[in-house]
């Protein structure tokens, strides 16, 4: 018994009282603090329902849908559009290459194990280069938390400025950014392993390098290969929204078709951009699979995986797969993409690239802290917060709204527990089954830069145009992912619950809903603290917020008051991921 | 007649092929009477058992609840037919993060209307209230009304499952296993507490049991399944040692029966494929 629960109960000498009011006075003064901030958020991000509702904006709206079809499939577009592809996966793959070199030595740098605690130190003596090489460790943690912070499209942004139009700079924004997310999941990964291998090692008298080699990588080489591999999709994702900023691929195509009111190639371009997406999941599936990469160490699969091969340290979860096979091709893809993206383009790498770059950083130093400049960022800031709230809330009520039709064992329910149904009703479940799940993957599958584009369309410039985007592409994943927590509810209380004459709704309420709810919960707190980072973004495109404020001073060319805002959006997000955090653990245990 | 089963075969459809789990089984069952069903695992009992609860249909052969048959029903008359029967699940059957008094009301939901369920989402009514916590002491569970079901013991869990069905007010009670995870006092006292709410004669109970004495002690019918069909059905005094021994042979399950302590025996039992479907995903 919980100790809550325990003092409740002896409270009333175990007898249980029955209370009247529905509300105590702790929870309406949440309420009213809640309400308060939710009326904050909705005049920052500028809500216009009304707008949705008028007939310019159904008008609007029309004309863009008219305008994508028929989509423009002509044999010049289509050479256009292969060749945007191409780039958006040359700009994957080299930025995914480029991140896992750098993710390496910090990862490694960054484990706690190696350098800050553990059995590995057990019995060094702490001297001065402990201390410091310890404090070293530390502030890679730091670095990659900065790096991480700062969204993919504002390294872009910063890229675009110092090295100019086209696909390098992307591969950099990615290389810079998903170098930080693989360094902190190798770090992570790296400080999770058994400990044993590594005392005994220890105790035999092994260096730090042998430790890592032998101890460390075998035990890892799994999780981070399927997280490698999944992090290549996000890569792809990415790459393809950068262009909307100049940085090269699909999107750039998008944003410029779309500035040329083009629709037909817009709609071209976007199934093009889902194929991609989606031909990458699967294959990413398929190489996951493969791999037995998902095998967590320990388990079966991986045990197999130990005892099938002869360990060979660097290709280790390659497995059965031929070995010289994917070196060869993984070094002709790798050395495409970089020729591709213009790594090898001497003219450009040449005309002292590097000094330009570092000039561009140093100009951002020391960042304006002008209290004028300052107390200017104020609106852009809750803007921002009140756009990622106001959108997380739009896509909650859509996925909530979808999710139910979209949740197999609530609607088809194939088992004989349903009863007979009508032919007409089978087909009736089957169609709002499969229209939910549709509609979810397509609001899912189109990025939110492109929502924008689109929603600035109807509703034109701004940050109400930004909100909307954030809440129909997080309804497309909250929805989703709240269909299949509710499917993965616990069968057994629920057949309980059937068998005792309960009706679906009473099911869902009584059964699923207080068994799904800390999953439900904590996933959606997680999406919002996504989404804040996403708002930031926004501004770039005309979605209003911070993003907004970045734009304007790259444009003008004020690089100190950029480095202020990238400082603000660090903390920002920073922040918010305490909150979450401590949002989060106080569910797990609710 | 309450029950009447004639010729129910069910078959599953799994990696291996159609599996049949009850093989044109015959059995009627009285108003008021009081059967425990016996069988070595596989047999088919829990089959059986949700088929008499309205959970599955049979894939062919004819099964009647009070004079309807259940294969035709719809959702509707589904509902009304498992709202009379109250079935006494194994402990994994609670919803385990609801609180002790909420499991026990949940037990009223097929005769709460939409707007009715609505209301009791928020606060449940106080009579409905009272009544859980009378039934709650009943079990001698009043003073954990506000633990949650998965802080419970396997015994506590096993009485909240009864004050379940209790709220319920069934004319038939179902019970599967209602003793599996219970120490041999608690055995004792539940089969007492149980066996003095089901009145003989009044109520109607089909029971699964592993544990053979406990059924010829409290059941003056006794009906044996194996490979999905009818073994014997009889009185006690009938069930002789040769009778059971042929039971169970070639199975090593009265050994396997004895209870093993409530996870052992709540697995045992779930991995029985040919009986459990959703397990062999």
């Amino acid at each position: 018994m919980s100790p809550v629960a325990n003092q409740a109960a002896r409270a009333d000498g175990g007898r249980y009282q029955h209370k009247e009011t529905l509300l105590r006075p702790k929870q309406i003064g949440v309420g009213i603090a809640l309400g308060v901030a939710l009326i904050i958020c909705w005049r920052a991000a500028e809500m216009r329902p009304a707008a949705l509702i008028e007939p310019n904006t159904a008008a609007s709206v029309w004309a863009f849908i008219r305008g994508l079809f028929p989509p423009d499939l002509s044999a010049d577009f289509l050479r256009i559009v292969a060749a945007a592809a191409g780039q958006t996966i040359a700009i994957a793959i080299a930025g995914t290459t480029l991140s896992i070199l750098i993710a390496v030595p910090l990862s490694v740098m960054a484990t706690p194990t190696l350098w800050q605690r553990g059995v590995v130190l057990a019995g060094e003596r702490a001297g001065a280069g402990t201390l410091l090489i310890g404090f070293m460790s530390r502030a890679t943690r730091g670095l990659l938390g900065f790096l991480r912070a700062v969204p993919d499209l504002v390294w872009a942004l910063l890229f675009v400025v110092a090295v100019g139009l086209g696909s390098l700079a992307g591969t950099l924004a990615l290389a810079v950014s998903y170098s930080a997310v693989l360094g902190r999941v190798y770090a992570d990964v790296f400080e999770d392993v058994d400990s044993r291998p590594l005392e005994a090692l220890h105790a035999l008298g092994a260096t730090r390098t042998q430790i890592f080699l032998r101890a460390i990588w075998p035990q890892a080489a799994p999780s981070i290969t399927a997280y490698t591999i999944y992090s290549f999709e996000c890569c792809v994702r990415a790459a393809s929204v950068l262009g909307f900023i100049g940085a090269g691929g699909i999107g750039y195509e998008i944003n410029l078709s779309m500035r040329l009111f083009n629709y037909g190639q817009v709609l071209t371009l976007i199934v093009a951009l889902i194929a991609l997406v989606a031909i990458t999941d699967i294959g990413s599936k398929f190489l996951r699979r493969r791999l037995h990469a998902n095998a967590p160490a320990g388990s079966l699969a991986h045990q197999h995986l130990q005892n099938a091969k002869k360990p060979r340290l660097w290709l280790m979860p390659v497995g059965g797969v031929g070995n010289g096979t994917i070196v060869l091709i993984s070094t002709i893809v790798i050395t495409w993409s970089f020729y591709a993206t213009g790594m090898f383009n001497a003219e450009l790498i040449d005309s002292g690239l590097l000094t330009r770059m570092g000039r561009f950083a140093g100009q951002m130093f020391p960042p304006d802290l002008a209290p004028a400049f300052l107390s200017s960022l104020w609106l852009p800031l809750i803007q921002t917060i009140g756009i990622s709230v106001m959108g997380t809330l739009i896509g909650v009520t859509i996925g909530a709204f979808l999710a139910l039709p979209a949740t197999s064992t609530l609607v088809l329910a194939q088992d004989d527990a349903a009863g007979k149904r009508s032919r007409v009703e089978q087909i009736l479940r089957w169609l709002s089954y499969d229209l939910a799940r549709f509609t979810l993957n397509l609001l899912r599958s189109i990025p939110e830069l492109v929502w924008v584009l689109i929603c600035i369309v109807g509703v034109g410039l701004g940050p109400f145009a930004g909100t909307l985007a954030i809440g129909l592409h997080t309804g497309g994943v909250l929805g989703k992912f709240y269909a299949e927590t509710l499917e993965e509810a616990p069968a057994q209380p629920i057949e309980a619950l059937r068998a005792s004459g309960a009706r679906p709704l009473q099911i869902l309420l009584w059964g699923i809903w207080p068994q799904a709810k800390p999953m439900l919960l904590s996933y959606t707190v997680l999406r919002w603290e996504t989404n804040l980072r996403i708002s930031t973004i926004l501004g770039l495109v005309g979605g209003g917020g911070l993003g907004q404020a970045i734009y304007n001073n790259v444009q003008l060319g004020f690089y100190s008051r950029i480095g202020t805002l990238i400082a603000i959006t660090y903390i920002m997000v920073m922040m918010t991921n305490w909150l979450g955090d401590q949002l989060r653990g106080r569910r797990a245990t609710a | 007649m309450i029950y009447s089963l004639n010729g129910v075969t069910k078959a599953y459809s799994t990696r291996q092929g159609l599996v049949r789990s009850l093989n044109g089984l015959t059995l009627n069952v009285h108003p008021g009477e009081h059967v425990a069903l016996l069988g070595p695992s596989g047999a088919g009992k829990t089959t059986l058992f949700r088929l008499l609860n309205g959970t599955l249909r049979p894939t062919s052969g004819k099964l009647q609840f009070d004079g309807s048959d259940v294969g035709s029903m719809s959702g509707r008359e589904l509902r009304a037919m498992r709202r009379r029967i109250g079935t006494i699940y194994q402990q994994h059957y609670l919803v385990p993060s609801l609180t002790v008094l909420q499991n026990a009301l949940c037990g009223r939901l097929g005769r709460w209307s939409l707007v009715h369920t609505i209301r009791n989402a928020l606060r449940p009514t106080r009579a409905e209230t009272e009544q859980a916590m009378s039934n709650l002491e009943l079990v001698g569970l009043a003073d954990k009304y506000c633990a949650r079901a998965d802080e419970l013991s396997g015994g506590q869990q096993q009485r909240l499952a009864i004050a379940r069905v209790l709220m319920q007010s069934p004319d038939v009670f179902l019970a599967d296993e209602p003793f599996a995870s219970l120490d041999p006092a608690l055995t004792e006292s539940m089969a007492s507490l149980l066996m003095g709410l089901v009145q003989e004669g009044k109520y109607t109970i089909v029971a699964t049991l592993h544990d053979v004495e406990m059924a010829l002690r409290y059941f003056p019918r006794i009906v044996a399944l194996r490979d999905g069909c009818v073994v014997f059905d009889t009185t006690p005094d009938e069930v002789s040692r040769e009778v059971l021994d042929a039971l169970y042979a070639g199975n090593s399950t009265l050994k396997e029966h004895a209870p093993l302590g409530t996870d052992q025996w709540g697995k045992a039992n779930q991995c029985e494929p040919s009986c459990q479907p959703s397990c062999a995903r």
